[in-house]
């Protein structure tokens, strides 16, 4: 039986050099993750080594041991149950056979990733006067070397031993009382941790940060809002840029080539009345793309200019280069929180295309340079207005994926609506700095999410898989031509990533609000998601 | 205004209270004191804080959120005020529920409470309808019994109605009674499934998601499919309920609502 599985371990796995034989105890697991290894990723597919699998945040593995005609057959091989009430965000790393799981509220468990059983936890101490608005997530940690990279609920940094769990350094990197926090899980650029930040709904001032991973000092720090002496700063009416939000509460994307960093950046504060902050607000809202080693500007792309509605740019941008028109392009794909779908060439930041993708009811349309043509009267009143898309958006933070097999763009959709509502309000630091609301008009069961698959190079939907009610799960693609993704009443499950139709799908019992991840030991595939408190992780029967 | 009337702590309760503070788990000051901040101002000055710190999980008018439940129907974490000030001021530990700001004064708690509070209670007003009357319509010409259960005893297909005085006030019982189609909740649409062979069941749907569906039919009887399983379903979005109109006279339906309305928590 086990000669068996290491036989198909060598026809499975991609790039045998970085493969280990972990899990069986034929050998040690675990082996340094090189800048090396992290720019090849997808050349291990056995492994999931950040958390969209790739620098290109594509978050598809070439694994296809389980595939559109198997896929029945999964069965549960382990659970590991977080010992935390809330809702599990996490994206577990995989390297050779070892799993890091990250836990609310920010502490990190390394598991033998073959039967889910504790190697080390490691612990992080918080104090008691956090400020987060939405609940004490952390969604995964990065590795180089040995170490691991997590940040923390008290906008900590923290370098973490991979084979112990012993600290190795903790950096603050912002004043938790002043209303940052840190969710996200970094990203490795060669020997740098590049790390947002959370507290936008805390008229927070927002950045991108770059750290030394060897020491931990600061190598960069990129304003999401530029200071008075950049021009950009007009943007902002007065003294407003100061509590202006725009945080960077997700994981971006790299190219090597191009050495440039993409990170997305949220909604500008107060995050719905906007009277006091006249102005397109950049770069709220926005696509940065960083220079790597240095973190200047090198552009940017404003998705929705002057936010009213919170429509955060917090998404995973996906990288890929596409044939459109007959020529090759460098482009970056991005379903955005506003509902609209964009393609843009990543070298010069050119918009190349956008269309709707989900409901919307704010915007006539797109203009020549992807500028939103707005509909009048669409912003919160005191009595409120009805928009759509809802504040939760056509999508929002939770990552999207893109198959090269079938080159779509994979996306958890949701057509709703929302009653948005402006408030006056005084900014008090420390204090939530929000200036409205926003209210569902119907109960959830009248309104739908759902998968939906876009070509890229026109911006329409291919296929939608309906689910329901509204859900807030990530979607993974691999090539057995598989799309994984969850909803919020329980339910994992497998679509067909060419036609759309439902593979598989498992009653996990809790809200899924995470993604899956895919990785191999011992040439067994397996499918690891999140599900309320648990981690599940599935594989074909013996 | 008070509100909940079964708060209002009894001198002897007051007393117990006090009499644990000098205990060695020493509770905070705020357990043995009432609310008060419970004036109609106060309320809305809570309602302000409420729609600053608590809308993004709890909702804009507390029905519950992705994020968080619902603070309309009653509390499970608390039975007091002083529990609730203590679950706003520190949350509930292990999970989501952070707690209001820590700037927030023990007064901006109390508001909250009160605001809290207010979602939840009915005032006690004097109803021109007779409560003994109205029973008897219940139960008898009106039929409401074999839908809807009172102290254990009625039927399935309508939803508890032991405390409804607690959650509606006079007006909105009268629109339930006569407008039973609007606002119309969900849980109470009727799901009617075609099975392979032809034939329809249909019931109350008590459950659906993206791949089953659970309902009750009119015996009562709970029944279960898997979407793929199925011809097809079909969802009806009007109510079971029949109205009053056409069944009850004026003195009948006032009546009625006066009994609906003393269908209350027992008061101490
Ligand atoms: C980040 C989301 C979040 C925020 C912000 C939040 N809550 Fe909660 N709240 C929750 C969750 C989740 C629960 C349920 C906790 C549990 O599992 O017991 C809860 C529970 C409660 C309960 C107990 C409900 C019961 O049935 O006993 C009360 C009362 C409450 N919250 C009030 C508030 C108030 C007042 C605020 C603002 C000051 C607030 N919450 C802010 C998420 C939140
Ligand atoms: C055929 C079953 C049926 C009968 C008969 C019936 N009801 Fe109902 N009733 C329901 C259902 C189902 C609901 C919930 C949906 C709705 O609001 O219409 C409901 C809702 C209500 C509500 C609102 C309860 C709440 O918690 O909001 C009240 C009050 C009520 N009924 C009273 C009555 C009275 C009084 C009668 C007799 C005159 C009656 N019902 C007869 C099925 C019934």
């Amino acid at each position: 039986m086990k000669r068996l599985a290491i036989v198909l371990a060598t026809a499975l796995v991609a790039a045998p050099a970085a493969a280990q034989e972990s899990g069986s105890g034929d050998g040690p697991s675990f082996s340094p993750v090189t800048w090396e290894r992290l720019l090849n990723a997808a050349d291990e597919p056995e492994n999931w080594l950040m958390y969209s699998a790739t620098l290109d945040a594509q978050r598809y593995s070439r694994l296809d041991q389980i595939h559109n005609r198997n896929v029945g057959e999964l069965e549960l091989k382990w659970a590991y149950q977080i010992p935390q009430l809330d809702r599990a965000e996490t994206v577990p790393l995989v390297v050779d056979g070892v799993m890091f799981i990250t836990e609310a509220p920010s502490n990190v468990v390394a598991v033998d990733a073959a039967t889910g059983r504790q190697y080390w936890r490691y612990d992080h101490p918080l104090p008691d006067d956090l400020r987060i608005c939405c609940g004490r997530n952390n969604r995964g940690v990065a590795i180089l070397g040995e170490t691991l990279f997590m940040s923390t609920l008290d906008a900590h940094l923290v370098a973490i031993d991979a084979r112990t769990g012993n600290l190795v350094w903790d950096r603050e990197t912002a004043d938790h009382q002043a209303g940052y926090s840190k969710t996200a899980a970094p990203l490795v650029v060669k020997d740098q941790v590049v790390t947002g930040i959370a507290g936008g709904e805390y008229g927070i001032r927002g950045f991108i940060d770059s750290y030394d991973a060897a020491s931990g000092e600061q190598v960069w720090r990129a304003w999401t809002i530029p200071g008075p002496d950049h021009p950009d700063n007009q943007t902002w009416a007065g003294d407003s840029w100061r509590t202006g939000g725009s945080a960077s509460w997700i994981t971006g994307a790299y190219d090597p080539d191009l050495d440039i960093v993409y990170w997305g950046t949220g909604n500008p504060g107060p995050d719905w009345n906007g009277d006091v902050r006249l102005g397109d607000n950049l770069y709220s809202d926005s696509a940065m793309a960083l220079n790597g080693t240095t973190g200047q500007l090198e552009w940017y792309f404003q998705f929705t200019p002057h936010d009213v509605h919170d429509w955060d740019a917090i998404q995973v941008p996906i990288l890929a280069d596409l044939t459109m028109d007959g020529e090759e392009r460098k482009v970056m794909m991005w379903a955005n929180r506003n509902a609209f779908f964009y393609t843009i060439d990543r070298e010069t930041g050119e918009f190349l295309l956008g269309k709707p993708y989900a409901k919307q009811t704010w915007a006539v349309g797109l203009d020549s340079n992807g500028r939103p043509i707005r509909v009048p009267n669409t912003a919160p009143t005191p009595e409120g207005t009805l928009v759509s898309p809802p504040v939760g958006g056509g999508t929002n933070w939770f990552s999207p994926a893109f198959s090269p097999r079938t080159e779509l763009f994979y996306v958890q959709a949701y057509d709703g609506e929302d009653i948005f509502y402006k408030r006056d309000e005084e900014y008090v630091e420390g204090d939530q700095f929000t200036g409205g609301g926003a209210q569902r008009p119907l109960p959830a069961d009248n309104y739908y999410s759902a998968i939906r698959a876009i070509d890229p190079r026109t911006g329409d939907v291919r296929w939608e898989y309906p689910i329901q009610p509204r859900s807030t799960a990530g979607v993974t693609a691999t090539a057995g031509d598989l799309v994984f993704s969850g909803s919020v009443d329980g339910y994992f499950y497998a679509l067909d990533a060419v036609s759309g139709e439902e593979l598989w799908h498992m009653n996990v019992g809790r809200r899924v609000h995470s993604a899956a991840i895919t990785y191999a030991v011992d040439g067994q595939q397996y499918v690891t998601i999140a599900a309320g408190n648990v981690v599940f992780t599935f594989g074909l029967r013996d | 205004m008070r509100m909940r009337s079964l708060w209002a702590i009894p001198a002897a309760a007051v007393l117990a209270a006090t009499v644990l503070v000098t205990a060695p788990a020493a509770p905070r000051a705020q357990e043995t004191t009432e609310n008060p901040f419970t004036t109609t101002l106060d309320i809305r000055m809570g309602q302000r804080l409420y729609q600053q710190q608590c809308t993004r999980c709890h909702g804009q008018t507390g029905d519950g959120g992705e994020l968080g439940p619902a603070l309309t129907n009653g509390f499970t974490s608390a039975s007091t005020d002083a529990g609730l000030f203590r679950i706003v001021r520190e949350g509930i530990p292990n999970t989501q529920m952070i707690g209001i700001s820590r700037n927030a004064t023990d007064q901006s708690v109390w508001m909250v409470v009160s605001y809290l509070n207010s979602l939840n209670s009915t005032p006690a007003v004097d109803l021109p309808g007779d409560v003994a009357a109205g029973r008897m319509v219940f139960e008898g010409k009106g039929n409401c019994s074999s839908c809807h259960m009172v102290g254990g005893e009625g039927g399935r297909r309508g939803p508890d109605l032991t405390r409804v005085g607690d959650r509606r006030d006079p007006d909105e019982l009268v629109s339930d009674l006569r407008t039973p189609d609007e606002d119309l909740a969900p849980r109470w649409w009727t799901l009617r499934v075609t099975r392979e062979d032809g034939s329809v069941v249909e019931g109350l749907r008590m459950s659906e998601d993206t791949f089953t569906m659970r309902i009750m039919d009119e015996n009562e009887d709970l029944w279960s499919f898997s979407k793929s399983g199925v011809r097809s379903y079909e969802r009806v979005t009007s109510s079971i309920m029949p109205s009053v109109n056409a069944l009850l006279t004026e003195d009948e339906v006032e009546d009625l609502v006066a009994y609906l309305y003393s269908l209350r928590r027992e008061e101490t």
